[in-house]
């Protein structure tokens, strides 16, 4: 492709985050409402002192923004300022401003806010500061490691059981029936089931990668091989190579395309479902991570993640993508 | 027996699509020969089963009926005593050209080093004039090109029959002429024996120590074995000037519009092998035939 | 170590790990005198078998291994034990040995315990919920290493999870809902297996949440249609909002639907309006208010005041393999347990349990919640000190009032001995062993919730809950599935 091309392409997408940004700025954008204070009558300040209150307490109050009914409640509750400020502050009891202050706190959060939350994680990415708080690298290890053991094991089933499968029709229409009843399973089902038998989370959450990432290999490896063009079976065959050796060194290159392809479609599966599986068993990992922020409901951290998470996943499709460039052949 | 490679009635037939017909019947009865280290061509129709024939000889197919020879052993698969020049060249696309030459050399020779293996196969890309195209890929090659390839392997592995189906099918006559060239020259280094399918009567003329006529099918056989009496080494802009090319040629022109069809039993005319007896076929292989100049009377079995 | 040998007993080898009956100084009678059992062996005889069934329990676990280790501790070998069993009889031994050491001094038997831990490095489970304060404070605060131990406190995503963990062996013990630990060993909703509720690690601390357009919708008669969410089947949230809504005449099966939602969930379905309330732990309740999608309708404490809600749990197997292990970690827990009570130290707890690797939630509305001064979502300032308690002592009438519930909505099925179930699986006599345990090492640890008989009668919105009376309690229900 021509360089031009390609930069233009740049430059478009580009321009087309900066808008998405702007957009959602402009959005998530909240004016901080200052507070100001509501000088309270001296009819008033009687009834509060009467009720129990401290002359400094209702004036600190009062300049906090609370209305006289407010300092009144807070009066009939007999607390001190010391007691409130115990329980988090005035300011956490959500009637501050008149509610406006809270929208802007637990609202959709601004893109500031969010790269703020990424510069955080970002600077310090291997941090680890007990069994539920691990940096993002870390987190994105564990996963890693994850989708690699279930995408492994994956593919040393499914591409000798595809070789199997491709190179015999009877074997071929006697899988079909299992393939088409368990490949449409969600991976996610299986969890619990696995979970059960295997009785190891860690052990459960590989299988369930396992169990995604065939398929797509599976029927990809069969398809592959079963299409290698005839001729080039004959030449083997006029050359008098083994099976073995006819399937390493004709069935197998041919295939390679075909197959990487499956496991591009297996990779991104497994990267979804990782994060999918992390969620509901938890421990660690990125979809832990997810969890916990959706459990402290931490939308700038989640939508941190989110971004990660899809990065990473842009990657393994490349890294995946140049395996295909490499092994592919124009006829 | 003076045939090194022979066809012993052969029948190839396929279930018909149709059903009252039963099956259907590309040939049967169909016997032929080819000598030792002699070039020999087949010419037919389309869908007579030469192609068949050829897959048979290689081991790709097997006959219905029949049984097919190489000296006295009997073909019932593939081997490295038979190379195949296949019709759409059939090179394996991932390796590079010498890639694809070395594989069959090492299929060939699995003792030898890889040093060994690469020298050979240079030598036979250099043969087809191809030594500066070693390291790119076959489709970065022109037709002709990964042809030559294509005819190098198949020499490289100096298997005793080479078979080649229409080789030169897909080129343009140019460089068809040229590979025709280099094709003649390696073959006339070596002894094997050479049987290539085509549809060309100059190239067949021009190639060719005999030429196998095949009628129309269904139920084809070879009606006769021509054979080219214009002496070597043949130049291709003057072997047109030699006294027998016109007859010879004539007489291949008049067997493909005419007699092909008249000689084809599905035609209702008796085929060649007219004394055969219906139950028990006997082993009769075409008759020679050699077109001459002023007389083009045929002399069957004439002595060599 | 077998704990179960009674020390006094003469004709055991207290040394031999296995407690076997010593055959050495039992040698084949040689004439009729030995056949004649002497008035002190008699004596022995009916004094060890009274403490075998003495209302007091000797057969505690906690309380033998304390008798156990200070008859060590006089004699220093098996032969001298006996010989002065035999030779002064049980009762008088006992007596004498007791006037010179404080035999309720249950403390030696912790001290003993930290000597002997069998397992150092333990992994607990927990879910993220203010519940599990104990557990989680008592972490942040160094409650475990105070105590010698090395834990690592594994957040959990759901109860569901949690089970499935604990019965894979993953976590040594566990953060459970009161119910789990019977559920487990009665095998409903999963295979069977022994758990055990060792302690409340809270008491109150659940609320009824509303979405906030049902504002003005405070009477439960309206709430026909409606879709709950609650965390778990198998729960005192399930068990509670059952029990209430059928007080105001709404069928928890017909006129309402409950959903399991996992608590970290809850919030995000609110907001959705997948469910129009929930009774669920906070912070999730407070959490609801601070992100203004709802507001708390009733704490659970005015439904039933003190009721149990979550559980320290841990396995049978953990027990009897880990003796030790087990009263130290009872002990450790049992001391952040009291020490969160006291309200001077809620805050501290509030801000340690703040951070990603506990709750993740902010100070503010953990502060709320463990203080008891809160906003209600409707405009109120409430002052609830007791919104959550932490009460540990795990009264077997909790056990058998769960049962009843469960029976009571067809989770059980077959008829059960409640009382005998409950007995197996809430641990009170340990677990009061080791209170009392702490009160005599400090005096100033107070507990208020140990009550005088193991089944106390219990005021449960209004209606008395005896549990000796279950069926009677049961049938006096007017909704109920059984």
């Amino acid at each position: 492709m021509n360089v031009q091309f390609r930069l233009k392409a740049a430059v478009l997408s580009a321009l087309m985050f900066i808008v998405f940004v702007v957009l959602w700025h402009g959005l998530t954008f909240q004016q901080s409402h200052e507070t100001e204070g509501i000088p309270l009558t001296s009819e008033q300040s009687a009834l509060l002192k009467a009720s129990g209150m401290s002359e400094s307490d209702m004036q600190a109050y009062a300049a906090k923004g609370l209305v006289f009914e407010q300092i009144q409640q807070i009066a009939g509750l007999g607390l001190s300022s010391a007691d409130i400020d115990a329980a988090g502050g005035i300011e956490s009891f959500g009637f501050t401003t008149g509610g406006a202050a809270e929208e802007a706190k637990t609202g959709f959060p601004s893109p500031s806010l969010v790269w703020e939350e990424a510069y955080e994680q970002i600077r310090d990415p291997f941090y680890d500061k007990g069994p539920n708080d691990k940096g993002i690298g870390i987190q994105l290890k564990y996963s890693l490691l994850r989708v690699g053991a279930g995408f492994l094991l994956a593919v040393l089933v499914s591409i000798p059981a595809g070789f199997l499968i491709g190179m015999s029709p009877l074997v071929n229409l006697a899988f079909t029936p299992f393939v088409q009843i368990l490949k449409p399973i969600s991976p996610l089902a299986w969890l619990p089931v696995a979970l059960y038998i295997i009785k190891d989370s860690e052990k459960a959450s590989i299988f369930v990668i396992f169990v995604c990432s065939i398929w797509p290999m599976l029927l990809n490896t069969a398809f592959g091989v079963a299409s290698v063009k005839r001729d080039y079976i004959n030449i083997a065959r006029t050359l008098e190579l083994s099976k073995f050796r006819t399937a390493l060194t004709v069935i197998l290159p041919a295939a390679a395309p075909t197959i990487f392809t499956g496991m591009k479609i297996s990779i991104g599966i497994a990267w979804l479902v990782i994060v999918a599986a992390e969620m509901v068993i938890g421990g660690i990992g990125m979809g832990y991570f997810v969890w916990n922020e959706w459990n402290g409901l931490n939308l700038a951290s989640m939508i941190f993640a989110i971004f990660v998470i899809g990065i990473v996943g842009l990657l393994l499709d490349f890294v995946i993508g140049r395996l295909i460039a490499v092994t592919d052949y124009k006829e | 027996m003076k045939y090194y490679v022979r066809a012993e009635l052969l029948k190839k037939s396929f279930p018909s699509h149709d059903r009252s017909s039963g099956e259907y019947v590309v040939f049967e009865n169909l016997s032929l020969g080819l000598k030792k280290g002699e070039f020999t061509t087949c010419i037919g129709h389309s869908g007579c089963g030469k192609s068949t024939i050829l897959n048979i000889f290689a081991g790709l197919e097997k006959p219905t009926q029949g049984g097919s020879f190489v000296g006295n052993r009997s073909i019932d698969r593939p081997g490295l005593d038979r190379a195949v020049v296949f019709q759409n060249h059939s090179l394996l696309p991932w390796l590079s050209t010498l890639k694809n030459v070395m594989f069959a050399v090492r299929a060939r020779w699995p003792e030898w080093s890889g040093a060994e293996v690469e020298k050979h196969s240079r030598r036979y890309l250099k043969l087809v004039g191809l030594e500066g195209s070693v390291s790119r890929k076959p489709f970065q090659l022109s037709g002709g090109m990964r042809q030559r390839v294509g005819i190098a392997r198949a020499f490289a592995i100096k298997a005793d029959l080479l078979l080649m189906d229409e080789p030169f099918g897909a080129l343009d006559a140019l460089t068809r002429g040229v590979i025709q060239d280099e094709l003649i020259r390696l073959w006339s280094k070596t002894d094997q024996t050479v049987f290539m399918i085509t549809h060309d009567i100059d190239e067949a003329i021009l190639l060719s120590d005999r030429i196998l006529l095949m009628t129309n099918g269904p139920k084809a056989t070879v009606a006769e074995s021509v054979v080219i009496d214009i002496p070597r080494p043949r130049d291709r802009a003057t072997i047109i000037h030699h006294p027998n090319y016109y007859p010879i040629r004539n007489h291949l022109v008049e067997f493909l519009v005419k007699r092909s069809k008249q000689l084809s039993p599905e035609a209702g005319t008796d085929s060649c092998s007219a004394d055969q007896v219906k139950d028990k076929p006997s082993l009769i292989f075409p008759p020679e035939v050699r077109p001459q100049q002023e007389t083009t009377t045929s002399v069957p079995e004439a002595a060599h | 170590m077998n704990l179960t040998n009674d020390p006094f007993d003469p004709n055991i080898d207290l040394w031999n790990e296995c407690g076997e009956r010593s055959q050495s100084e039992e040698a084949a009678p040689t004439s009729i005198a030995d056949f004649v059992i002497s008035p002190k062996e008699k004596e022995t005889q009916a004094f060890l078998s009274k403490r075998k069934f003495a209302t007091g329990d000797p057969g505690s676990v906690t309380q033998r291994a304390l008798e156990n280790s200070v008859m060590k501790g006089i004699f220093g070998d098996d032969l001298s034990r006996r010989r002065f069993l035999k030779a002064v009889g049980a009762s008088t031994a006992y007596t004498a040995i007791s006037s010179l050491i404080p035999f309720h001094s249950l403390q030696a038997m912790v001290d003993d315990a930290m000597k002997k831990i069998e397992k150092k490095d333990l992994k607990i489970g927990f879910v993220p919920i203010t519940c599990a304060t104990p557990i989680i404070g008592g972490h942040a605060l160094d409650f475990f290493k105070k105590y010698g131990l090395n834990v690592d406190i594994i957040k959990t995503a759901g109860w569901a999870v949690a089970r499935d963990k604990c019965m894979n062996g993953e976590y040594d013990a566990s953060h459970l809902l009161a119910p789990m630990p019977a559920a487990m060993s009665l095998g409903l909703g999963s295979a069977s297996q022994d758990w055990r509720m060792v302690t409340n690690v809270n008491t109150n601390g659940q609320a009824i949440v509303l979405a906030n357009k049902h504002k003005d919708k405070n009477d439960p008669k309206l709430w026909k249609g409606f879709k709950f969410g609650v965390p778990f089947e198998y729960s005192m949230h399930n068990l509670l909002l059952r029990l209430y809504v059928a007080e105001h005449g709404i069928d928890p099966d017909k006129d309402i639907q409950i959903r399991v939602i996992p608590p970290p969930e809850m919030v995000a379905n609110l907001r959705a309006e997948n469910v129009d309330g929930y009774l669920a732990p906070d912070p999730f309740n407070q959490r609801a208010v601070y992100d203004g999608v709802g507001f708390i309708h009733k704490l659970t404490k005015d439904i039933w005041d003190q009721h149990p809600c979550c559980c320290f749990g841990i396995s049978q197997k953990f027990i009897d393999e880990n003796p030790n292990t087990f009263i130290v970690l009872l002990t450790a827990i049992l001391d952040a347990t009291n020490t969160v009570e006291l309200r001077q130290n809620r805050v501290a707890f509030a801000e340690a349990m703040s951070p990603r690797n506990y709750l993740n939630q902010p100070s503010a509305v953990l502060k709320q919640i463990l203080t008891g001064i809160y906003p209600d979502g409707l405009g109120n300032i409430k002052n609830v000190p007791d919104r959550i308690s932490f009460m540990p002592y795990p009264a077997q009438s909790m056990g058998v009032w769960i049962l009843s519930q469960m029976k009571r909505w067809g989770y059980i099925s077959k008829d059960i001995d409640f009382k005998s179930a409950s007995d197996e699986i809430f641990l009170s006599t340990e677990t009061e062993s080791a209170m009392k345990a702490m009160s005599e090492k400090n005096r100033n640890v107070k507990w208020s919730d140990i009550p005088a008989s193991k089944y106390p009668v219990y005021d449960v919105y209004g209606k008395e809950f005896d549990p000796g009376k279950v069926i009677e309690y049961i049938d006096s229900f007017e909704i109920k599935r059984s």
